[in-house]
C-alpha cells in the first residue's frame, strides 16, 4: 500500500527496544500525512510519540512495516544513505533548539549546507537569506548565548529551512518557551505552512495541537484517532 | 566524492572550530608542544653533553698507544732482573719498517730545563720530538709553525714554544724570531702552541713545554740513541693493542731481554680509554633514547586522552551534525584533522621554543648545542604518526555517535 498522494506514508510500523523485558513501543501503526498538512503528534510522554519522530526524522530504524518518505522507501538504509536522506528531505526543529554554541548564528544555519559541499560563499548567502525571512538578518553574527529562547528557534528553523526539505519535523519546539514567543513560533510554523511546507510537531501542549489543522493521538503505541 | 585534504572548506571548517574553542586549543596544543620540546631538548642535551665531554679530548688522535722503556723482571742470558731497558732509535726503526700501518709515529726525548730570555726565566719541561707528534696531538698553534721535517733532519737550533712558558719570558712582546737560551744552548723561537684537551702523555701539558727537533736534543745534549718515549698512530681499522705484542717482540730482539719479559717495555693504548668513554657515550645515548620515548609515549597518551574528553564533550555536537546531514566519514575526517592540525602547529612550536633554548645554551657556553633539521622533522613526523594513531581511537567513538544523541540531550 504505497499510495503517492502521502508524502508521510507509514504501514503497520513495529518498534520495541530489546532488554530483559522488550518494550514494545510502537503497535502497528500505520498513518498517512498528505503534502502541505500542518500536522500534530500528540501524546503522554512514554505513549511512543519521541520514537515514531526518530523514525519519521530517519533517526532510528523500526522492525517491521514500510515507511515511504516522499515516495522513497526508508528501510535498512547505511549510515551514509541516512545521512543523505536527512540532509536532503528533513528539517528538524528541536525543543532545546540544538544550535552550536561556538558559531554565530549565520554559520549554524548555513551548516547543513558544508555537508553537502557547497563553498562558503554561497551557502553563507543563503543562510542570510533565510534569516531574513525569518527576520533575523541584524542577529547574524551573534553567538546562540546572546540569542533569547524565540530567536534562537527562529535560527534553529531557518537551519531546517535551508535545505529546502520535503517535511519540517519538529519537536516540542515551544517547549522551552514562554506562551507569548511561543505563539510567535507556532505563527511562523503556520505562515510557513501557508506557503506550502509539510509540517510535523511532536508536542504534549494542547494549545500548540490547537494551532495544526489535524491532530494525531498517541497511546501506548498506537494511533488513537 | 570530496577528498578532505584538497577541500578548502574541510580546512575552514577546522580553522573556525579550532579558533573559536580558544581554551581547549590552547590546552590540547599546549601538551603537545611541551611533548616536542622536552623530546627535542632532551635529544639536543644528550648532543650537548657529548660534546661538552669531548671538548677534553679534542685534538687528541683515538688510536695513540706510547711505548716506553721500564726494567726487566726476569734475569736473562745473564744479565740480573731489574736491569733498565734502554730503548734507541734501532728499535724505533726496526717497529716502523715491521708495521706499516703505523700512521704516524715520534720517538720523544724529555729533559728539564730553564728557557731564559734576558732577565725572564721560566722553568719549562723540554721536549725533542719529530714532526710526527704534531700529527698525533694536533696542538693549537697560536702564532708561527711547528718543527717541521727539515729542522729535524738538519738537527736545527729552533724551538716551539708553550704559550705559558712563552707568557712568562716574553710578556705581551712578539715571541717569533727570539733566540732563547735552553740549559746553555740558544734556539730561535719559531712558534708557540698549547692544547685544549686535558689528556697529556709524557708529563706537562703542552703549555708548559718547549718543544726542538729530536736530532737537535741528542746532539745539544749527548743523548746517543736513547728514547725516552715512542708515541705512534695506528691507520683507521687497526688498533693499537693488535701489535703490542710485535713490538715487544721486535725490542726483545734487540735486547737481551726474556721474550716474555712484559716489565721491560710499558705499552700505553690509548684506545682502551677511549672505549671507555665511548661506552658512557652510549649510555648517554641510550639513556636520552630511553628518557624520549617514555615522553614520546606520555606525549602520545596525552593526546588521545584529550582527544576522547573532547569527543565525550562534543556528543551533543557531533549528535546535531549527524542529524542535518553529517556521514560518519565527515566526523572521522573533522576530528582527526582537528588533532593533526593541532600537532603539526604546536609541535612546530615546541621545536622552535627547544630550538630557542639551544640557541641560548649554546650563547653560554659557546659549544654548538645544535637539533639537527632531520631529527626535528623526525619528532614532528613521530608526533604526527603517533599522535594521530592515538585520535584514532576516540574518532571512532566520535564516528559512532548516533544523532539520536542531539534528540535525547536536553
Amino acid at each position: 500500500m504505497n499510495d503517492h498522494k502521502y508524502i508521510i506514508d507509514l504501514h503497520d510500523i513495529n518498534k520495541s527496544y530489546p532488554g530483559v523485558v522488550p518494550l514494545h513501543v510502537l503497535k502497528d501503526v500505520s498513518l498517512g500525512i498528505e503534502k502541505g498538512e500542518l500536522v500534530s503528534i500528540m501524546g503522554a510522554s512514554g505513549s511512543g510519540k519521541s520514537t515514531l519522530l526518530n523514525i519519521l526524522g530517519i533517526l532510528d530504524n523500526y522492525d517491521s512495516g514500510e515507511y515511504h518518505l516522499d515516495g522513497v522507501l526508508i528501510k535498512n538504509l547505511s549510515e551514509n544513505r541516512a545521512a543523505d536522506l536527512r540532509n536532503y528531505m528533513i528539517g528538524f526543529v528541536f525543543q532545546s533548539f540544538n544550535l552550536i554554541g561556538y558559531k554565530n548564528a549565520l554559520d549554524n544555519v548555513a551548516l547543513p549546507l558544508f555537508y553537502r559541499g557547497i563553498s562558503r560563499k554561497k551557502r553563507n548567502a543563503l543562510a542570510m537569506e533565510q534569516l531574513e525571512r525569518m527576520g533575523m538578518a541584524d542577529r547574524a553574527t551573534h553567538l546562540p548565548s546572546e540569542l533569547s529562547g524565540g530567536q534562537k528557534q527562529r535560527v534553529a528553523i531557518a537551519r531546517a529551512l535551508i535545505t529546502n526539505p520535503s517535511i519540517l519535523l519538529a519537536d516540542e519546539p515551544t517547549g522551552a518557551l514562554d506562551s507569548h514567543t511561543s505563539r510567535e513560533v507556532m505563527q511562523v510554523f503556520r505562515d510557513l505552512n501557508a506557503e506550502g511546507r509539510t509540517i510535523v510537531i511532536v508536542t504534549h501542549d494542547p494549545a500548540v495541537g490547537e494551532q495544526t489543522n489535524r491532530i494525531i493521538r498517541i497511546s501506548d503505541g498506537r494511533i488513537v484517532e | 566524492m570530496r577528498n578532505p585534504i584538497f577541500d578548502i572548506e574541510n580546512w575552514r571548517e577546522i580553522g573556525a572550530t579550532l579558533s573559536q574553542n580558544k581554551t581547549r586549543t590552547f590546552l590540547t596544543g599546549f601538551g603537545i608542544f611541551w611533548g616536542t620540546a622536552m623530546l627535542a631538548l632532551l635529544l639536543g642535551g644528550s648532543d650537548l653533553l657529548k660534546k661538552l665531554m669531548s671538548r677534553n679530548f679534542e685534538g687528541f688522535a683515538t688510536n695513540v698507544a706510547v711505548a716506553f722503556p721500564g726494567r726487566t723482571s726476569k734475569s736473562y742470558a745473564g744479565f740480573n732482573k731489574g736491569m733498565p731497558l734502554d730503548l734507541n732509535l734501532t728499535d724505533i726503526t726496526n717497529i716502523r719498517t715491521a708495521i706499516p700501518e703505523i700512521e704516524h709515529s715520534s720517538a720523544v726525548n724529555i729533559l728539564w730545563a730553564n728557557a731564559v730570555y734576558g732577565q725572564k726565566k721560566s722553568s719549562a719541561q723540554l721536549n725533542g720530538v719529530e714532526p710526527g707528534y704534531s700529527k698525533i696531538f694536533s696542538p693549537i698553534i697560536y702564532a708561527g709553525r711547528f718543527i717541521n721535517e727539515a729542522d729535524d733532519a738538519n738537527a736545527r737550533k729552533v724551538c716551539v714554544v708553550g704559550r705559558k712558558v712563552a707568557d712568562e719570558i716574553f710578556g705581551s712582546s712578539e715571541a717569533l724570531g727570539k733566540e732563547i737560551e735552553l740549559n746553555g744552548i740558544y734556539y730561535k723561537v719559531v712558534g708557540t702552541v698549547g692544547q685544549t684537551s686535558e689528556i697529556n702523555i709524557g708529563g706537562a701539558p703542552m703549555d708548559e713545554c718547549v718543544f726542538i727537533p729530536y736530532q737537535s736534543m741528542r746532539s745539544s745534549y749527548n743523548l746517543g740513541n736513547k728514547v725516552n718515549l715512542f708515541m705512534m698512530t695506528i691507520k683507521p681499522g687497526h688498533s693499537p693493542g693488535e701489535y703490542e705484542n710485535l713490538i715487544r717482540r721486535l725490542v726483545a730482539r734487540n735486547h737481551p731481554i726474556a721474550p716474555d719479559d712484559r716489565a721491560a717495555l710499558g705499552f700505553f693504548d690509548i684506545s682502551e680509554q677511549f672505549k671507555m668513554v665511548e661506552n658512557i657515550f652510549t649510555g648517554i645515548t641510550l639513556l636520552a633514547l630511553f628518557v624520549g620515548v617514555g615522553t614520546l609515549l606520555s606525549g602520545v597518551i596525552g593526546i588521545g586522552n584529550i582527544m576522547w574528553i573532547i569527543v565525550r564533550e562534543r556528543t551533543h555536537e557531533i549528535g546535531i551534525r549527524r542529524a542535518i546531514g553529517a556521514k560518519p566519514r565527515d566526523i572521522i575526517v573533522q576530528i582527526l584533522s582537528e588533532s593533526m592540525v593541532l600537532t603539526t602547529v604546536a609541535g612546530i612550536a615546541g621545536i622552535v621554543f627547544a630550538s630557542l633554548i639551544l640557541g641560548a645554551v649554546q650563547h653560554l657556553t659557546g659549544i654548538a648545542a645544535q637539533l639537527p633539521f632531520t631529527t626535528a622533522m623526525a619528532i614532528l613526523v613521530t608526533f604526527l604518526v603517533l599522535g594521530t594513531a592515538a585520535g584514532i581511537i576516540p574518532a571512532f567513538k566520535a564516528m559512532q555517535i548516533k544523532p539520536i544523541e542531539a534528540l535525547n540531550d536536553k
